[in-house]
């Protein structure tokens, strides 16, 4: 008997002209990491989903899904709260609860338990994923990491046999994302939870699987997980010639910058030249300051000191790191059209644009019925309409798989080719190979280091 | 790693400093007589000094004490009663007990302000949602959620706005109303994909399954907390008889009455100065207090 078992699995949503799944069958044996791979807009979420009935999607569904061989139709609330734990992707929309003590209890005040029962659960929860020393914090105030894993923990916290996780890492940089999986392969190791993960960038959870599924076309079929690990981006080298031009398109001289006066200096002596064409990517970890760096060279934030010279400001655009700070439109059409009569654009550019997003036949879909992914191109999209002199762009490639990641690269390369200059800013390595001139190691609050990319690369201890 | 900052009476149930805090503003809000205020705003100053520190403190008198000053100096203008008359200011006569009565009022209404912003700092949003009672377990969880959404929905139009106005490649602005119109839309629409997911995740982890729902407590009130709960509310008590016995013979007008007993202050005194030797109590146990909590 399998933990998750799938039989001749077909759904269709309701109205949709083509199912989703057409005899989808898998079998999880107990105790395994399952990876669940697929093209954005697969399937997988919805594959997950009906196995808990409580968040089944509405629509047409045949054949049969067994979890530990009991039915799921048959599962009430109580039973498939504690058969089967779920964590969402997005790490501020699932969690409910202010505080991080009630967010692990929410569970369990559900069910029912008892108070002595939930203490000992909660404690030895927190003990196994090191929770304790931020227990009675404010959820707000948790990095996304963070809340990621608080959602691992509410989850577990029920004790259930099988965990079902839908894209947990794909908002999380790197660091936290390790330190996600290190722990959701500790839970799967010593706890003996059967572990799915769907997910479009399987590499960094290849070291943790034991095997992988693929769903495409609606089936699901065996992968070998050698096939998942990380391979270099193909897409446009770099420039050769990476020399900063004479005249730069934007420069910051000393530049000082916090948010309150009680707080720490986010930017500090600060200094940076960008030249015009230039593809110029800012790495660093998490709270360097990179977002605030676009800020304030986007002229959004002014500086405590310092001066920040921009001669393409009347010409930018900023694609921000939730790209629905930017969708504004109730259809993916009205979205790439609303700037139209003052950008200067025609129909023809908007249909290429729907047609480099795949989405050319369905126009009149909205924009948050597109996966996270769908989104950030869509937004990227959308600026690039307008055909900024200066690209702002902070992470672009959070949440998307290998293929939409190349298709940017190119459409970054093909935007500097036609004089555009781009500042971003990003944990994504790899993306920083393919596409940038020259890299800047931002570290608390100033640019450490300023090299061309292949150079630092070469160079570096950490990415080389 | 974001951790809880220590607060004083951290180290003892909620029910013992909302008790004691609620009480005393309660009780200052009732006595208006000259000494008692003045008692009372020594008690609220030393407490909020302690429990929210000297710049917070010194930040909110900026408002305070002005507010004060124009209460007392304004009264006088309002309300032109007394029989010691001090000026004439034109054709109105200024007398020192419209004064008094005046600076009395702004006093109280400056630490009835103190002594609420001390328990805001020490009885933060989830131990007071914590005493609500059983039988409105949901309770908490709205608030919670309700307060959440208010700052992300400002920290989002912020983001909105400013992507906005870096996108100068679009053209021009819109006009304030079309930006308001459009923020409102997007944050709107923002909230509602998010609470869907939400609500995914609540029914997920067993949200209205049917069973009747049990309340983890991160307090449990213990002996030393009842002792603790049972001595504030004799002194409060006593407190409010004495101050009675006090104001109920009390007048402004046309004379100020003599002041009574000394000793009917002294509960008083005790009272106003509990909050803030408390908090320095459980400050000197080194932040924590004497005992663990669960």
């Amino acid at each position: 008997m399998g933990a998750l078992e799938y039989d001749r699995v077909s759904f269709s949503y309701a109205g949709a002209s083509a199912p989703v799944l057409r005899d989808a069958s898998l079998s999880v044996g107990e105790g395994e990491f399952c990876l669940l791979v697929g093209a954005t807009g697969s399937g997988k979420s919805t594959l997950l989903r009906l196995a808990k009935p409580e968040i089944s999607p509405g629509g047409e569904r045949f054949g049969s899904v067994r979890v530990h061989g009991e039915d799921v139709r048959a599962l009430d609330p109580v039973a498939s709260a504690r058969a089967v734990g779920y964590v969402f992707q997005s790490p501020d929309a699932q969690v409910v609860c202010d505080t991080v003590w009630h967010e692990l209890a929410f569970g369990l005040e559900n069910l029912g338990v008892p108070e002595a029962e939930m203490r000992r659960r909660v404690a030895e929860c927190c003990n196994f994923l090191g929770i304790e020393p931020w227990f009675r914090a404010r959820t707000a105030q948790l990095s996304g990491g963070q809340r990621q894993v608080l959602a691992l923990a509410s989850a577990l916290v029920m004790r259930p046999r099988l965990l079902l996780l839908d894209e947990p890492t794909s908002m999380l940089d790197p660091l936290a994302e390790k330190r996600f999986l290190g722990l959701l392969f500790r839970a799967n190791r010593e706890l003996g939870l059967t572990v799915v993960v769907a997910t479009h960038s399987p590499a960094a959870m290849v070291e943790y699987a034991t095997r992988a599924l693929e769903l495409s076309g609606g089936s699901v079929r065996e992968v070998p997980l050698e096939g998942l690990s990380e391979r270099p981006l193909a897409a446009p080298a770099p420039r050769a010639d990476a020399r900063v031009p004479a005249a730069p398109a934007l420069s910051a001289r000393d530049v000082w910058y916090r948010y309150d006066r009680e707080g720490g200096w986010v930017l500090r002596e600060l200094d940076l030249e960008v030249g015009e064409g230039e593809v110029r990517a800012l790495v660093g970890s998490n709270g360097c300051g990179k977002s605030t760096l676009l800020s304030v060279a986007a002229g959004v934030l002014r500086p405590a000191r310092g001066r920040v010279r921009n001669r393409l400001g009347a010409s930018q655009a900023l694609l921000p790191q939730s790209p629905r700070a930017l969708l504004s439109r109730e259809t993916v059409l009205d979205e790439l059209t609303e700037w139209s009569r003052t950008g200067g654009y025609a129909r023809a550019e908007v249909d290429a644009a729907l047609g480099r997003m795949g989405l050319a036949d369905a126009p009149d879909r909205h924009p948050y019925d597109l996966s996270g992914g769908q989104q950030h191109l869509l937004a990227l999209e959308k600026l690039l309409l307008v055909h900024p002199r200066l690209l702002l762009l902070d992470e672009p490639t959070k949440g998307l798989d290998r293929a939409a990641r190349e298709r940017l690269a190119e459409r970054l390369a093909s935007a500097r080719d036609d004089g555009a200059t781009v500042l971003l800013a990003t944990h994504d390595m790899g993306f920083v190979r393919a596409v940038a001139d020259r890299v800047s190691l931002m570290f608390d609050g100033a640019i450490a280091a300023t090299e061309p990319t292949g150079e630092f690369f070469a160079t570096s201890w950490l990415w080389g | 790693m974001a951790s809880a900052r220590p607060t004083p009476f951290d180290a003892c149930h909620a029910a013992v400093p909302a008790t004691l805090l609620a009480g005393t503003a309660l009780l200052s809000m009732l006595s208006v007589q000259p000494v008692y205020v003045a008692l009372s705003l020594a008690g609220a100053l030393t407490f909020s000094l302690v429990a929210r520190g000297g710049r917070a403190t010194l930040r909110g008198l900026r408002w305070q004490l002005p507010l004060l000053a124009l209460v007392c100096l304004a009264n006088p203008f309002f309300s032109a009663s007394g029989s010691t008359l001090l000026l004439k200011v034109g054709p109105r006569s200024v007398y020192a007990e419209s004064l008094a009565y005046g600076a009395t009022m702004g006093a109280l209404m400056v630490a009835v302000a103190l002594w609420l912003e001390g328990a805001a700092a020490v009885l933060t949003q989830d131990r007071l949602l914590a005493l609500s009672p059983r039988r409105a377990r949901s309770l908490p969880l709205v608030a919670s959620m309700a307060s959440q959404l208010l700052p992300q929905m400002l920290s989002r139009a912020r983001t909105m706005r400013a992507t906005a106005s870096a996108c100068t490649a679009a053209g021009a602005r819109l006009g304030l109303r079309d930006e308001l119109v459009r923020t409102s839309t997007m944050l709107l629409a923002w909230s509602l994909e998010d609470s869907v997911e939400r609500a995914d995740s609540m029914r997920a982890r067993g949200w209205e399954s049917g069973r009747p729902r049990t309340c983890y407590r991160p307090e449990r009130v213990r002996g030393c907390d009842a002792a603790a709960l049972a001595g504030i509310v004799a002194l409060l008590a006593l407190c409010a008889w004495c101050t009675w016995e006090t104001c109920s013979g009390w007048r402004f007008y046309p004379r100020m009455s003599d002041l009574g007993p000394w000793w009917r202050y002294l509960p008083w005194a005790v009272l106003a100065a509990l909050p803030a030797t408390l908090s320095l109590a459980s400050s000197r146990d080194g932040g924590g207090g004497p005992r663990g909590r669960a």
